[in-house]
């Protein structure tokens, strides 16, 4: 009796653990498959690399910026304008889910000056300062006055005070010195 | 040799007048107001001893002396009459003359270019500012 109950016993307690061994696996299963689905989301460096360059591309200003993620680290290449819009991209795309750090490799090329103002101010005065030196032409371009024609020597540093007071970038004197 | 080293004697009067002085390497430019007509001649000078016909193409010299409303300016003209305008451009009528010489009154800069002057005659109107030197 007592060895048949006991076998009974082993039995019973073999099925148990298996029981207990499936409904283990089962678990385990729905906790790696459930792990996975969330960490595939949160870990492909194209996924992340996507929000980041959309998140660029959503200020003008950053146009000219591009993004590449490995391993969760954004570097950004491209060229901007100023110092200022560098860190600002650097600060976007840190501030992107999943990205743990930012390697900035921006080049800032600051935009050609633009002259049309000074230009157009040089040209309104010209005439005037070129009335009394009816042989002397001149034209005017990035800021640059370039003169032409004729002038006697002893009128030559009225003129160029004459010119140096529109407050030129340079001027170029090609006039000949009579 | 750089620039602010060939136009040393014009940088050092610059700097001691507070002038702004910035060399690009390409071109020296000093720029500024300087209390006395004197000192923007004697710049003038010393330029035009060390490029005699402004052929270097190296310096811009944009320097104004001090002056203001209700003081007096001279005539500098090189021999001829300065002509007052009625307005301030060389397209406006002529409506008086001021002699080479002539002490006048400034009664106000109405752009780096043109001023509005009073002659000796109570007479007013506009001159060309290059032709008129604040008496100090």
């Amino acid at each position: 009796m007592y060895r048949i109950n006991n076998y009974n016993d082993t039995i019973n307690l073999k099925l148990e653990n298996m029981k207990l061994l499936r409904s283990l696996s089962i678990l385990i299963m729905i906790l790696t498959i459930g792990l996975g689905a969330v960490s595939c989301k949160k870990l492909s460096d194209a996924d992340i690399q996507n929000e980041a360059q959309a998140a660029l591309n959503a200020n003008p200003d950053l146009s000219g910026v591009m993004v590449t993620v490995l391993n969760k680290v954004a570097t950004i290449t491209g060229t901007v304008e100023d110092e200022a819009t560098k860190s600002y991209a650097e600060s976007t795309v840190a501030g992107v889910e999943n990205v743990v750090s930012v390697v900035n490799e921006i080049v800032v090329v600051p935009p050609p000056p633009d002259y049309s103002a000074l230009d157009n101010a040089i040209n309104a005065g010209l005439a005037d300062a070129l009335k009394d030196h009816p042989k002397v032409t001149a034209t005017v371009q990035d800021g640059v006055i370039t003169i032409n024609g004729e002038i006697r020597e002893r009128d030559l540093q009225t003129l160029m005070e004459k010119l140096n007071a529109l407050n030129p970038v340079q001027i170029v004197n090609n006039a000949t010195v009579k | 040799m750089t620039l602010s080293e060939k136009y040393k004697e014009l940088v050092d009067i610059a700097i001691n007048n507070k002038l702004s002085v910035n060399d690009t390497g390409k071109v020296l430019r000093i720029e500024g107001e300087v209390d006395t007509a004197d000192i923007k001649d004697k710049m003038w000078e010393i330029y035009k001893n060390l490029d005699p016909h402004f052929k270097s193409n190296d310096v811009v010299l944009n320097v104004k002396s001090k002056v203001s409303a209700g003081d007096k300016v001279k005539v500098v003209t090189r021999e001829s009459r300065l002509n007052i305008r009625q307005g301030p451009g060389t397209d406006q009528p002529i409506v008086g003359k001021a002699e080479k010489g002539d002490i006048i009154t400034l009664i106000n800069k109405t752009n780096d270019q043109w001023w509005l002057v009073r002659d000796n005659d109570g007479e007013e109107g506009y001159c060309y500012s290059q032709y008129l030197e604040p008496v100090n």
